[in-house]
């Protein structure tokens, strides 16, 4: 995995040490198949609780929760209604992210563009801003175009976007005005945030996290059995909700 | 600073990059050809393309430094691609070339070291040794490796150049009784040598799949994705390669050619002579 400006589920600032736990159990486990997973798709790294799948399994599933944000249409667009009975995946970052951003859309859209028209329609992959400031709804849209006209981005406030991070025990995103350099395109900042993919299985609980460095291969794999199989293909770690459900917006 | 160009982070700038490892290794490939150049009599110097050689450190050093190396580090298998072909299929001969035959028999005759290189040299062996090399390298898990650190990254290189020189050596033939190859022989030598890059080649070009991490998951470039670079990569291999093959050979061919016919003589009528 590649050195990154943006540590995966690093707790900064006041997030909430309890309720991070368990996704940073997951994170670590996660980290540990980018670590060991040159091979990405073509092994079966073992952190995936026997799942079967390449992603962490959550020790405990969340709810989806609700919020609502402005897409790039400019309509409203509410989280758990549009993507109900769907295999939801939500990543949190923004457009003039340097690496972990575009390297996670890029593969999963050549990944989402491998899967079968009817699978597809059951797959929604949720882009929100952390960058509010700078991503535009038309720039928003633009970027996301470059991986999948078919992958929605949002917009809020940044109290609104950190809030509902920190309902799935994500610690916030922060402004790093001190990071510079060649490769960087931002305007004088970037936004450090947590990298990591956030899959929502149909019957509307968080239950996978997939880090930077999962490969096409693995999306397409994985996307397949649980577009197809859907809650079923999370086996061996499928529990009860616990937790409470986000609500930003 | 990095010394030699390996994997980095970060999204792709045309901001320049300095690689100092690559500077002292083209410059002291300079200066020792230029001390070897001068240190020779005027007898050792048969042979050596002070022209050839330059050329040849010229693509080695535009295959090593930014913004080749950069794009081929991180960013685009196709960039690498290049970088390979130059390296192996074009420096590695005109660098070769441009050695004084006094200086290659000198290294021959030197011991241990003479006795490998007249070793490795030897056709067959060398054919092996590059193709090793070549499908070696171009593993998926070797070049993710590799390309990760600078030391793995200069190894990459380092190799390309030396298999490069010890394929080449039966073709360019810088000592011409070493190994003594006859035309025909060179070119079925040179012919089956476009097969191992071919299949490479066409196995890139026909994956579902990015086959590298190193480039699958770094950031987009000129909005190629991972599966579309890899495939042209893979054409670069196939047909880069095959096109410095198949140029040699032709020359090989047309050489032997005019060569034979010089050597057979002017043709004569079929009816010079007769009487009317």
């Amino acid at each position: 995995m590649r050195a990154s400006d943006e540590s995966p589920i690093a707790i900064r600032r006041g997030a909430g040490v309890r309720s991070v736990l368990p996704l940073l159990a997951a994170a670590l486990l996660a980290s540990g198949v980018a670590a060991c997973g040159d091979d990405g798709g073509r092994g079966r790294p073992s952190a995936s609780l026997d799942s079967g799948l390449h992603g962490a399994v959550l020790p405990e599933a969340r709810l989806k929760g609700d919020f609502t944000l402005t897409a790039t249409d400019g309509e409203p667009y509410d989280f758990r209604r549009e993507t109900e009975g769907e295999v939801a995946l939500l990543f949190f970052g923004y457009t003039h992210c340097p690496n972990a951003c575009p390297v996670q859309m890029a593969t999963l859209g050549a990944a989402y563009e491998k899967l079968p028209m009817e699978l597809q329609q059951r797959v929604e992959v949720v882009f929100v801003s952390t960058d509010p400031a700078r991503d535009t709804l038309p720039r928003l849209r633009s970027w996301l175009d470059n991986f999948s006209e078919s992958f929605v981005g949002l917009r809020g406030s940044r109290d609104q976007v950190n809030r509902i991070m920190q309902g799935y025990g994500l610690p916030p995103a922060q402004i790093d005005t001190t990071a510079s350099g060649p490769g960087e395109p931002g305007d004088g900042y970037t936004v450090g945030h947590a990298a990591h993919v956030l899959v929502f299985t149909p019957d509307g609980r968080l239950r996978l996290m997939y880090p930077t460095g999962t490969r096409q291969r693995a999306w397409v794999e994985d996307l397949r059995a649980l577009a197809r199989e859907g809650t079923a293909a999370v086996t061996g770690a499928a529990n009860a909700p616990s937790g409470s459900a986000p609500g930003g917006g | 600073m990095q010394w030699w160009c390996s994997a980095q982070s970060g999204y792709w700038s045309w901001a320049w990059q300095p690689y100092v490892g690559v500077w002292l290794l083209v410059g002291g490939l300079a200066l020792a050809y230029w001390l070897l150049w001068r240190g020779s009599e005027p007898g050792e110097r048969d042979g050596g393309e002070p022209g050839s050689f330059a050329l040849g450190l010229l693509l080695l050093w535009a295959a090593l430094d930014w913004p080749l190396a950069a794009l081929g580090a991180t960013y685009l298998a196709t960039a690498h691609m290049v970088q390979y072909t130059l390296i192996s299929m074009a420096a590695a001969p005109l660098m070769l070339r441009g050695l004084p035959d006094g200086t290659l028999r000198r290294a021959l005759d030197a011991g241990t070291a003479g006795r490998i290189l007249e070793a490795a040299t030897r056709p067959m062996v060398a054919f092996v040794l590059f193709n090793v090399v070549l499908v070696g390298t171009h593993w998926p898990v070797v070049l993710d490796t590799l390309m990760a650190t600078q030391v793995g990254s200069f190894a990459l290189d380092a190799l390309s150049l030396v298999a490069g020189a010890l394929f080449w050596w039966p073709i360019v033939s810088p000592v011409p009784e070493r190994p003594g190859f006859r035309e025909v022989w060179k070119l079925a030598y040179l012919f089956l040598n476009t097969i191992p890059g071919t299949i490479v080649g066409l196995m890139l070009v026909y994956a579902e799949y990015p086959a590298y991490a190193t480039y699958e998951l770094a950031p987009p470039v000129f909005g190629v994705s991972a599966l579309a670079d890899q495939q042209v990569a893979g054409l670069v291999m196939k047909f880069g390669g095959g096109l410095v093959l198949w140029s040699v050979m032709g020359v090989i061919f047309f050489r032997w050619y005019l060569r034979e016919s010089e050597e057979a003589g002017p043709a004569v009528p079929a009816d010079a002579g007769a009487g009317s």
